[in-house]
């Protein structure tokens, strides 16, 4: 049975094809402003990868936040729930997954069978997402790709404040002003994204095998300071920004 | 896919008085010195039948309900909250009052014309914020006498004489002032009468919480906020005794002729903390899964007076009147009147976010709840204090919750979609699908 | 750390010493005494009381570091204080005590004392009622009863009885703690106050750590030395700081080091605490009761008249204050509601005001930015 998952996110449209649990093609394209002009293209998109066509896709299910305004959908799962079972496919002994994406954290804990226990979110805080790296790279004038290995080189922690984005932003430009070698900075910077987003993940509680998905996943250092918080390893897919597509697209296949 | 209905439903049939109630409610106030009455303010939980005591034509605005009044029109609140901000005053204040202050800052009534002001405020203190939120009051309208009863001396549980005297202490004095205040001079038979009906008034509130441990409900949360709101404007008041039973005899009729809230129910929730005012419809969404409050600690027990009954059940809180007692005198109205209103359910958790645990578990328990949904309601912290303890015992006492962040009163913290969200994830790990 | 030019770091040191090394403290107490050590979470507990019980009461405190671990137990939409105090208990910084108490004021601290409670291991805890409406005359008696409820309570956990001789030593020790403290601020009035405003505030948190027998040695030591002492540091503008809570050294610090002295506060770690004595008067217990009842108040307990706007105003004016810097604990209601009031009090006696809101850690570099502005700005009214 060939399914299509679509993650419709804050920044970008994920969509995975899957043929019974095998990934045919999968394709990422910026939401723009006309999510659904953005999603056609996406699923289009991976369509030719895999030299299918349209009437080939037997389900198509959509997660995300703009799931519910997608045109092209039969079902719908939540950013929760497809996170779950997207992992569980890629590594059956997860039992916790933290998803950080443009906007939002998510963390969830889950059963050997993918099924979601319990969840939190982070709430109205950018502090704990992407968009918020983003920022912080574009303050050290670094390229948002090179904030993570920056982070890596540092030697030294130096404290943020980590309740307020905006807060830790004017920070920045203070520690830059002081002379803060910038690889120390970048790397207070992602500790306190990361000590945001384990402060979400203690609510809910965390046991292994503890996976990290989402964009900011790529991020080296990122990674690196949730090792470090969590004091445990963290599995982090390859293409973790595709999880949820995947689980959708398995979701759509599977009988729940 | 479509469920056929499995139960009946029917509209209430006391759900116009209700409206009309509640309207004469706040044209009582504005209207009370054309009338040559006196009009007074205070909180939803001070001590209403003691003013009573003071005449027949006496009138209160009760601040919260104002508040969430103000709430539920999005634009005027909008305008109350940025008023307030202007006056300098911080964005994490108790929304109500907030909203309350900039009423006045924008001198405009929410029910129409100018803003009343009070004669005198008459208030309690539990939650940080009461006291002061008056305090504010009589700033912004050059001065108003104020009273204030503190009713912070622990849980229930632990009462003993020296806390009931503090209270009726301070009760008395309160007394004293009002009559130096308004240069009447009191009727003990007034506050008796009043006092009584308050008794009626939040046992029968209690008592029809009760109906709603039946399979189906008769009564959705949303619904009971409607109604459970005369317990924070008059609950000393004749009318709210008589409406309350009469709702009470409907809603057992609902229950013995199986009429539900909801046609499909399937999934039994609780809530907690006052509902995001301005997006009521939240609890309409949740219909689309079969899912529907039943109730919760704050609409059952913030007006509702309650008690362990014989067969180990929660149930109303058997009145005076009902064990025999008859009310003679002042003092004894008061220590009465006292003792009652110590053992209010959603004045505990000030002292032990573990006593409203308890307390949540067993109308979960009772009422057959599937799960429960946590309003982490920035907008008031006496509520919402030791929310977080809440959860994790609720979840340790085995059941699935779902937490999520809103205010009541400030519509700028409320964030609809995102709420679904999460409430879609929440029936996925329930197993509850949509209609 | 050498901060300020001109003051003499050794006479401090102690007092400095017991704040860094309060948990060693605590233990060589234990080992010493034989005693038990309680931490309590505001200031309207009782001391005298579990000090005559031989106790050793200390002031539980946060820690300034940035955490992930209370999220779970409070909504962090409660105050940073809170928050981080319940921190320090769930990293294990406080495994020494033996019991906690908490006299109820606010709402916020409360929460970490009651997950304190359920989540870390405590021999003993108590939660003591202390009313609100201390502006009625019906507060003492109910707080007297309560306090005769406290020791009932202690004398069951200790297995022993405290008789009102005990009682009465405890609170001389602790009057004459108040007294020092208070001779030391007073010596902050003058021109060239020995000193600053750093100091000052090492020396009333100390107080709160240890035992005041200890730190009334230390402070009769620190008056003699301060009696002689010449100061070489300018003392720039004089500024008065008033808020909920605070224990922010970093923060005077770098105030200070703008060309300015802290001369006076009102928060409650500070004068709050302090400010007044018990009046020994017939029954040990409602004099003490008397003194909580009636001392200078938190906000949430300064209802219905606003008695804080009068009494800052008298310090501004005893102190010679030139301007007030109003420190806010983020999200803290009862302060919030006070704030305009307290600014329009002391802008109209000619105070300006600075207002700064206070996180766990504060954004060093902003908050300089805005001081610095703040004292160009009173200087530049000082030339007229």
């Amino acid at each position: 049975m060939i399914t299509a998952g679509i993650d419709i996110g804050a920044k970008t449209i994920k969509v995975v094809l899957a043929d019974d649990g095998k990934v045919l093609a999968k394709s990422l394209v910026p939401a723009g402003i006309d999510t659904a002009v953005a999603t056609r293209q996406a699923f289009d998109q991976a369509l030719s990868a895999a030299e299918l066509s349209r009437d080939q896709i037997d389900r198509i299910m959509a997660t995300g936040t703009g799931r519910k305004d997608c045109p092209l959908t039969d079902d719908e799962i939540t950013e929760v729930g497809a996170a779950a079972k997207g992992m569980n496919h890629i590594l059956k002994t997860c039992r916790t997954v933290i998803d950080v994406g443009a906007e939002e954290g998510r963390t969830l804990r889950c059963d050997e069978t993918g099924k979601v226990i319990d969840f939190a979110f982070n709430e109205k805080c950018a502090a704990g997402a992407g968009t918020f790296a983003e920022g912080m790279a574009r303050a050290l004038q670094v390229p948002l790709v090179e904030l993570g290995p920056l982070a890596l080189t540092s030697k030294q922690a130096v404290q943020m404040n980590a309740q307020c984005a905006v807060f830790a932003e004017s920070e920045v430009v203070t520690l830059i002003h002081a002379k803060t070698p910038r690889q120390d900075i970048a790397r207070a910077v992602l500790d306190a994204i990361a000590s945001r987003i384990i402060s979400m993940v203690r609510k809910v509680g965390f046991e292994k095998d503890v996976a990290l998905i989402g964009g900011v996943a790529r991020n080296p250092g990122f990674v690196e300071a949730m090792k470090r918080g969590l004091e445990m390893d963290v599995h982090v897919p390859e293409d973790p920004e595709y999880v949820g597509a995947l689980g959708a697209a398995l979701a759509a296949a599977g009988a729940d | 896919m479509a469920n056929k209905a499995k139960y009946k439903t029917a509209p209430l049939k006391c759900w116009q008085k209700a409206k009309e109630l509640r309207q004469k409610y706040y044209e009582d106030y504005a209207k009370a010195h054309e009338r040559g009455g006196l009009r007074w303010a205070g909180g939803a939980w001070t001590f209403s039948a003691i003013p009573s005591g003071l005449g027949e034509d006496v009138w209160s605005l009760t601040s919260e309900p104002y508040g969430a009044s103000i709430a539920f029109n999005k634009d005027f609140s909008l305008r109350c909250l940025e008023a307030t901000e202007k006056a300098s005053y911080a964005r994490d204040l108790c929304a109500y009052m907030r909203n309350y202050w900039g009423s006045i800052i924008l001198n405009e009534y929410a029910f129409g014309g100018p803003f009343p002001k009070p004669d005198f405020i008459w208030q309690d203190h539990i939650c940080c914020s009461h006291a002061k939120w008056y305090q504010v009051v009589s700033d912004l309208e050059n001065g108003i006498p104020h009273f204030c009863i503190d009713v912070a001396v622990g849980p229930y549980k632990d009462v003993a004489p020296h806390k009931i005297d503090y209270l009726v202490g301070q009760m008395h004095d309160g007394i004293e002032w009002l009559e130096k205040t308004t240069g009447r001079k009191y009727n003990d038979e007034l506050l008796i009468e009043a006092v009584k009906n308050e008794f009626r008034s939040t046992s029968t509130w209690a008592e029809i919480c009760t109906y709603n441990k039946n399979i189906p409900a008769p009564l959705d949360e949303k619904t009971m906020y409607s109604l459970y709101v005369f317990g924070t404007l008059n609950k000393h008041d004749r009318e709210v005794v008589d409406f309350y039973e009469e709702l009470r005899d409907e809603v057992k009729e609902r229950v013995d002729n199986g009429i539900a809230a909801i046609p499909n129910e399937r999934c039994r929730l609780m809530s907690d903390t006052q509902p995001p005012w301005g997006f009521l419809k939240i609890f309409r969404y949740m219909e689309k899964y079969g899912a529907l409050s039943v109730g919760s600690l704050y609409s059952f027990g913030l007006i509702g007076i309650w008690e362990d009954k014989p067969d180990g059940s929660w149930g109303p809180r058997t009145t005076p009147m009902e064990q025999g007692v008859e009310i003679k005198d002042r003092d004894q109205a008061l220590r009465l009147y006292a003792d009652w209103t110590l053992s209010k359910p959603e004045w505990q958790h000030f002292y032990s976010p573990h006593l409203k645990t308890e307390m949540m578990a067993r109308i979960a328990r009772e009422w057959k709840l599937d799960g429960i949904l946590l309003h982490y309601n920035r907008g008031c912290e006496g509520l919402s204090v030791g929310i977080a303890e809440n959860r994790l015992g609720l979840i340790e006492a085995g059941f699935p919750v779902m937490a999520f962040e809103g205010n009541m009163g400030d519509e700028r913290e409320f964030d609809e979609a995102r709420v679904k969200d999460r409430f879609d994830a929440f029936m996925e790990t329930l197993g509850v699908k949509k209609d | 750390m050498a901060s300020q030019v001109g003051l003499d770091q050794e006479t401090f040191a102690t007092f400095r010493n017991w704040r860094l090394k309060r948990a060693d403290y605590a233990r060589q107490w234990k080992e010493r005494t034989g005693g038990k050590v309680v931490g309590y979470f505001c200031t309207y507990a009782p001391e005298e009381l579990m000090y005559a019980a031989g106790i050793l009461p200390v002031r539980i405190l946060g820690s300034h570091e940035v955490q992930d671990v209370t999220e779970p137990h409070i909504f962090a939409m409660f105050c940073p204080f809170c928050r981080d105090c319940l921190a320090q208990g769930l990293k294990g910084r406080f495994a020494y005590l033996d019991g906690i108490t908490i006299a109820q004021s606010c709402l916020h601290i409360r929460q970490a004392f009651t997950s304190w409670q359920k989540h870390i291991p405590i021999d003993y805890s108590y939660y003591l009622p202390m009313p609100n409406h201390v502006q009625s005359p019906r507060a003492k008696p109910f707080l007297t009863k309560e306090l005769q409820v406290f020791k009932g309570s202690l004398e069951q956990w200790l297995g022993k009885k405290i008789d009102d001789q005990a009682i009465n030593d405890a609170i001389e020790v602790y009057n004459r703690n108040r007294e020092l403290l208070w001779r030391v601020f007073e010596l902050r009035k003058g021109d060239t106050p020995p000193l600053t405003g750093e100091e000052a505030m090492e020396i009333v948190l100390s107080a709160q750590m240890v035992d005041k027998q200890d730190h009334n040695a230390a402070l009769e030591k620190l008056l003699a030395q301060l009696s002689t002492r010449q100061t070489t540091r300018p003392t720039g503008t004089r500024l008065m700081i008033l808020g909920s809570e605070d224990d922010d050294i970093e923060f005077i610090r770098m105030v200070e080091s703008c060309g300015a002295t802290f001369v006076i506060d009102d928060h409650c770690t500070g004068t709050r605490y302090f400010w007044n004595k018990v009046a020994r008067n017939g029954d040990v217990l409602a004099s003490i009761a008397k003194r909580y009842v009636e001392r200078v108040p938190c906000p949430s307990k300064d209802w219905p008249d606003r008695t804080r706007v009068a009494h800052v105003l008298r310090l501004a004016k005893d102190y010679n204050v030139q301007g007030a810097i109003v420190m806010q604990q983020k999200f803290c209601d009862p302060h919030e509601i006070d704030v305009p009031a307290l600014t329009k009090a002391l802008n109209g006696a000619g105070i300006k005001t600075l207002f700064l809101e206070f996180d766990v850690t504060v954004p060093i570099g902003q908050f300089k930015v805005r001081v610095e502005a703040f004292l160009e700005m009173l200087q530049e009214e000082d030339l007229f």
